[in-house]
């Protein structure tokens, strides 16, 4: 001290050449004196001089890094002077800790991370340091306890290799465990350090007995009432036990877990939960979390190992301890709580024998017992902390997630009951069921504007209907009560759930606020319920489309720029689905009359940035799988104790269009999943609704022909109108087309940045695109060619007919001066005197010849007439055309032709 | 889950001579031809009936490289057995046990049971080594010995056992003092001390809950 005043300030900033020279010299000083000083105490004095100038001083320190190390542990190695090996510790301690006031410069080196540094490079001081440990004095054991554990702290990871290196080095640590009482505690604290994330040194410390020892000396000091030191234990052995499947193996196979689970259990006065307390049972909690949470993703090993410690936990009744801290005690701190509702959720996911467990689990003193999942359920409904509602909720989602028996078992119970049952003291009602208790929630926004128990009850839903058809139908059912009955009839829970989503949005709410963080979240959920109802479920779909403005209320929420990015991304999606599951005829809800007013209204591109929007949102981005929960430390146990609700940690500066931190945990991995999955199935489907619109004109090849009857001129009436609608259509597609185009021509062109991102699903839509246009233009090539086949058909069939007629009548004029002829000559022969009966009889026959031989010429003639008019009808009857109708204005002449062949043959005969 | 004592256990020697067969074979009765190269050290336990006491084995399955070593070495001074393993078929894995028994003997408690194990024995039309080598050597150094085969499980489940046998043998003549417990081994609770057999019914499973 005396040191410093003279230097004054200025001295003590590092860099500055004389101060450091005047401490390089009198470290130096100090140090000689400590190695060549005659009398004991001058070198005594000299240590207790250097320990506190280090203690102090930033530049001696970085002085004592350059010379001192070789004086210190050789004083160290002689061993024959035990004061002089304490201050050599002491002052050792001293050089590596870092000095709290001294403010560094940027990249200035920090001295005491120098010197540790300096003094874990070498393997032997290392050596020295742990042989220490066997000495008698109990300093020397503590000060060199201290000096590892300030080693570790600035260089954990080399020292860990360090360790592991020197023979017995880790065993001689463990064996302080054996120490005296003082030195037992900083060994824990060493051994934790020595333990994060080293899983070979893990693994020795198991070999040599961690668990028995920990065990026990948790056992000594009171369990879960004791002190900070059951703390340490329990943070060592987590460590132990963290991503370690071998050490939980042996713990489970040699030990067993009941040593764990008699931690968590409650005993004595379980009113009082001091801060210690809290913190040893979140420790204990963490130490089953460690045992049993985790995802999917890892090696089917581990994941084994997993399932039977579940199995293992599940059978050692751990269940009942953890609803008793989660749900019967009423003095427990909501962070004991959520720990062990998370524990819950961790023991049943994917784990079908502890769901049935679970399942069948009852709470209370009979008579006065209900099932724990309703109690679970209350809570939901009821608690005040939003960290609670989050950890039951997620007993929930493991419940029902992958258990379609479990989820028919709730929504077997959801049975609508009147208003006047349901509507009174709920809260108290034990023997209300599941399903009235979560109906009696969802209700509650109607007549009590109690919109955030509804949400709650909301998300509850959505776990009961995930993935499960049965259940969305079930569910589609119910019918509400109207809150005055006398205003209207029942409406479906889907409609009412939409009607929530709009009094979300609204901004004010019942007590004139505005939107507060606290409620942003109540969208998302609804939204979240919507999403998962509607999936794969056509009649969902159908139901929330049969009332016309819940269509144009999705639509203005997705283009709402006043809601969240995941708001809107999340109607998107429900906008999305209204499309690609429905199965509607009825025009204006059918699919492409959804996609029609997307297009319409919000414009693919922005449509699909929404969507895109929410993905990079960082509620998706941000969700990992199985994100393993943060390790409890003695640095952050207490605030982690006094776990505060996440809306007064983030007080008002959440932005009122950022989404609400809370929802991180209700939208997990597998919901951002599904999400991303569900993205891609609207992509595709929606852009392949609107370039293929349901035709209005469907090309029939029947429909193109003539029709029996059809008069020629309506023919082509009917042929010029298919084909001016089918042009109509054909520009209908072209101003589709132009209008993908130019969708795709603004995206390209404002989007740049989009390359990178949404680069390759945006690539996938241009090609559908480009496709698509491809086919249309083939389309119209097709048509317009059908187009032109068809007018010169119809064209030759007209002149065939023409010329039928033509030739008809030259015939039937011949045959008409034929007859003609036949007459006059008559008259003349009846003119003729006396003979006139026989010329009559001669011209007769001579004319009767002479008229045979033109009727035959004739009727040979007819013939060939007849079958041209034959083959002419077979083909027309061939192309489906009425021959008789299309004969009709020639009829009469054929009719007449007809009656003279009757008669011509009634002569012949 | 309750036993009179807790051995436990290393499984030591070679890279490829075959110690994590041996426990997989020791612990859960099957054979895995292709065995991830161990990488430091693998747990295995099993409960076994030693003159009809129930005895908890702990094991210990180290990885053979030297630059595991100074890991493994770790695990020696606790161990009260250990197999010290050479491969039939393979001369070098003999001629290092020397190598082997140096290390034990450096870093190892001096009473430390070792069970010298000629793995492979359903190799023999391949054999490098010869029975009477590795018995002679077994001799000279105060050694257990088994040819045994992790693949037929020949000798295996021997070679675990009469180790567990001679340790007991060991604490019966006092040779080790049970309440230290850098001697490798542990008295189950509530044992009654020094008396003899009880019900020596013991699942020979591995493990209690599969
Ligand atoms: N034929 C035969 N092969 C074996 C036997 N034991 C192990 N192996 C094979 O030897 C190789 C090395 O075995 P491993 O247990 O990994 O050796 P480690 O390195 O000593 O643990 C593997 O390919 C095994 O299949 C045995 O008893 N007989
Ligand atoms: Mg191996």
């Amino acid at each position: 001290m005396k040191k410093m005043d003279l230097k004054g300030v200025v001295g003590l900033v590092f860099g500055n050449e004389n101060s450091s020279s005047n401490e390089d010299s009198y470290v130096e000083r100090l140090l000689d004196c400590i190695s060549n000083g005659q009398l004991a105490d001058d070198r005594r004095n000299a240590m207790a001089e250097l320990q506190s100038v280090v203690a102090e001083s930033h530049a001696a320190q970085l002085a004592f890094g350059e010379m001192g190390f070789p004086v210190l542990l050789g004083v160290l190695k002689e061993r024959d002077d035990v004061e002089m090996v304490r201050g050599a510790l002491e002052t050792l301690v001293s050089a590596l800790t870092p000095i709290a006031h001294a403010k560094l410069r940027a990249n200035e080196v920090q001295p005491a991370l120098m010197n540790t540094d300096l003094l874990s490079r070498d393997g032997q001081s290392i050596s020295l340091l742990l042989s220490l440990l066997g000495e008698d004095d109990f300093y020397i054991r503590y000060y060199t306890l201290q000096l590892l554990t300030a080693l570790l702290t600035n260089s954990p990871i080399r020292l860990q290799e360090v360790i592991l290196t020197i023979p017995r080095g880790i065993t001689r640590l463990m064996d302080m465990l054996m120490d005296r009482e003082v030195i037992r505690n900083e060994a824990l604290l060493l051994l934790t350090y020595l333990t994060r994330e080293a899983e070979e040194i893990q693994k020795i410390l198991v070999f040599e007995g961690a668990f028995e020892k920990i065990f026990s000396i948790i056992k000594e000091e009171g369990g879960s009432e004791g002190g900070v030191v059951v703390q340490d234990c329990l943070e060592l052995l987590n460590n132990l036990l963290r991503n370690n499947a071998s050490n939980q193996v042996l713990l489970r196979e040699t030990i067993g877990f009941d040593s764990i689970i008699s931690i968590l259990k409650l005993r004595g006065t379980t009113y009082s939960f001091t801060q210690q307390k809290t913190i040893n049972l979140l420790s204990g909690l963490e130490t089953v979390s460690l045992l049993v949470s985790g995802g999917l993703e890892t090696d089917p090993g581990s994941n084994n190992n997993r399932l039977t410690n579940k199995t293992v936990l599940v059978q050692r009744n751990v269940l009942e301890h953890l609803l008793m801290l989660g749900v019967e005690s009423q003095w427990a701190p909501v962070a004991v709580r959520c720990a062990a509702f998370e524990c819950i959720g961790d023991l049943i996911s994917g784990h079908h024998k502890n769901l049935e467990a679970l399942a069948s689990k009852s709470l209370g003193d009979e008579p006065e017992t209900e099932p724990a999942l309703n109690s679970i359920l209350r809570i939901i409904l009821r608690t005040s902390s939003m960290q609670e509602f989050i950890a039951a909720d997620y007993v929930f989602k493991n419940f029902c997630e992958k258990n379609s028996d479990g989820q028919k078992m709730l929504a077997s119970t959801l049975i609508p009951q009147p208003m006047s049952i349901t509507n009174a003291r709920f809260e108290e009602d034990i023997n209300m069921s599941f399903g009235s208790m979560l109906l009696h929630g969802l209700a509650m926004s109607e007549h009590d504007g109690d919109l955030e128990t509804s949400c709650r009850a909301a998300s509850v839903l959505s776990y009961v209907m995930k993935d499960n058809i049965q259940c969305k139908e079930k569910v589609l059912q119910i019918e509400l009560e109207s809150s005055m009955p006398s205003l209207g009839s029942p409406e479906p829970l889907l409609h009412r759930m939409v009607k929530y989503l709009a009094l979300a949005s609204s901004k004010k709410g019942k007590d004139g606020k505005s939107t507060t963080p606290r409620n942003s979240y109540f969208q998302p959920i609804i939204l979240k319920l919507l999403v998962t109802w509607l999936s794969d479920c056509p009649n969902a779909v159908q139901s929330f489309l049969d009332s016309r403005p819940h269509l144009t209320y999705l639509i203005e929420l997705v283009s709402n720029t006043d809601t969240t990015v995941c708001a809107r991304g999340l109607a998107a999606a429900v906008l999305g689905e209204c499309a690609i599951y429905n199965k509607s005829n009825e025009p204006g809800k059918d699919a492409f009359a959804i996609v029609d007013a997307i297009s319409q209204k919000v414009g693919l591109t922005s449509y699909f940035l929404k969507l895109d929007e929410m993905q990079k949102s960082f509620l998706f981005s941000s969700a990992k799988p199985a994100q393993q929960r943060k390790p409890l430390t003695r640095s952050n146990a207490n605030s982690m104790a006094e776990m505060e609700d996440i809306e007064e940690n983030e007080t008002n500066d959440i932005n009122r269009n950022d989404d609400h931190p809370m929802l991180s945990s209700m939208f997990d991995s597998q919901f951002v999943d599904f999400i991303k999955k569900l993205e891609g199935e609207i992509r595709d489907n929606i852009v392949k609704i609107y370039s293929h619109p349901k035709s209005n004109v469907s090309v029939v090849p029947a429909e193109l022909e003539q029709k029996k009857d059809e008069k020629d001129g309506d023919y082509i009436k009917r042929l010029k109108a298919f084909v001016e609608k089918q042009c109509s259509e054909i520009q209908d597609l072209l101003n589709r087309n132009s209008t993908l185009a130019e969708e795709l021509a603004s995206t390209g062109g404002g989007g740049e940045s989009r390359c990178s991102g949404g680069g390759g699903s945006e690539r996938v839509q241009i090609e559908t695109l480009r496709r698509d246009l491809e086919e249309v233009s083939q389309r119209l090539e097709m048509v317009k060619s059908e187009k032109s086949n068809i007018e010169s058909e119809a064209l030759t069939y007209k002149n065939m007919a023409e010329k039928m007629e033509t030739d008809l009548k030259s015939l039937s004029d011949a045959y008409n001066s034929l007859e003609q002829a036949n007459y006059q000559l008559e008259m003349k022969s009846g003119g003729v005197g006396v003979d006139v009966e026989k010329i009559k009889e001669e011209a007769r026959e001579e004319a009767q010849k002479e008229s045979e031989g033109e009727l035959s010429d004739l009727l040979v003639c007819l013939g060939q007439e007849q079958s041209k008019v034959e083959k002419l009808s077979a083909r027309l009857m061939e192309l489906g055309q009425d021959v008789d109708a299309l004969l009709e204005g020639i009829g009469d002449d054929a009719g007449a032709l007809n009656d003279d062949d009757d008669d011509d043959d009634d002569e012949e005969d | 889950m309750s036993y009179d004592y807790l051995f436990k256990y290393i499984i030591i020697g070679d890279t490829g001579v075959g110690k994590s067969c041996l426990l997989l074979q020791f612990t859960d009765k099957r054979f895995q031809p292709v065995h991830d190269l161990t990488i430091g050290v693998e747990f295995g336990a099993r409960m076994v009936a030693i003159d009809g006491r129930p005895v908890k084995l702990q094991i210990w399955d180290t990885a053979g490289q030297e630059s595991f070593r100074s890991i493994t070495r770790s695990y020696y001074r606790g161990a009260a057995g250990a197999l010290l393993v050479y491969d039939i078929t393979r001369r070098e894995t003999f001629n290092h046990l020397a190598g082997w028994l140096e290390d034990a003997r450096q870093h190892a408690n001096p009473n430390m049971t070792i069970m010298l194990v000629g793995n492979k024995s359903d190799l023999s039309h391949r054999r490098a080594v010869s029975k009477e080598e590795g018995e002679q050597f077994a001799k000279e150094n105060g050694l257990l010995f088994l040819e045994a085969s992790a693949r037929t499980a020949q000798n295996v489940e021997e070679a675990f056992l009469k180790t567990a046998e001679k340790i007991l043998q060991k604490i019966q003549e006092g040779v080790f003092d049970v309440s230290n417990e850098s001697s490798g081994i542990k008295v189950g609770y509530g044992r009654p001390q020094g008396t003899g057999a009880r019900d020596g019914t013991v699942a020979q499973s591995g493990g209690c809950c599969g």
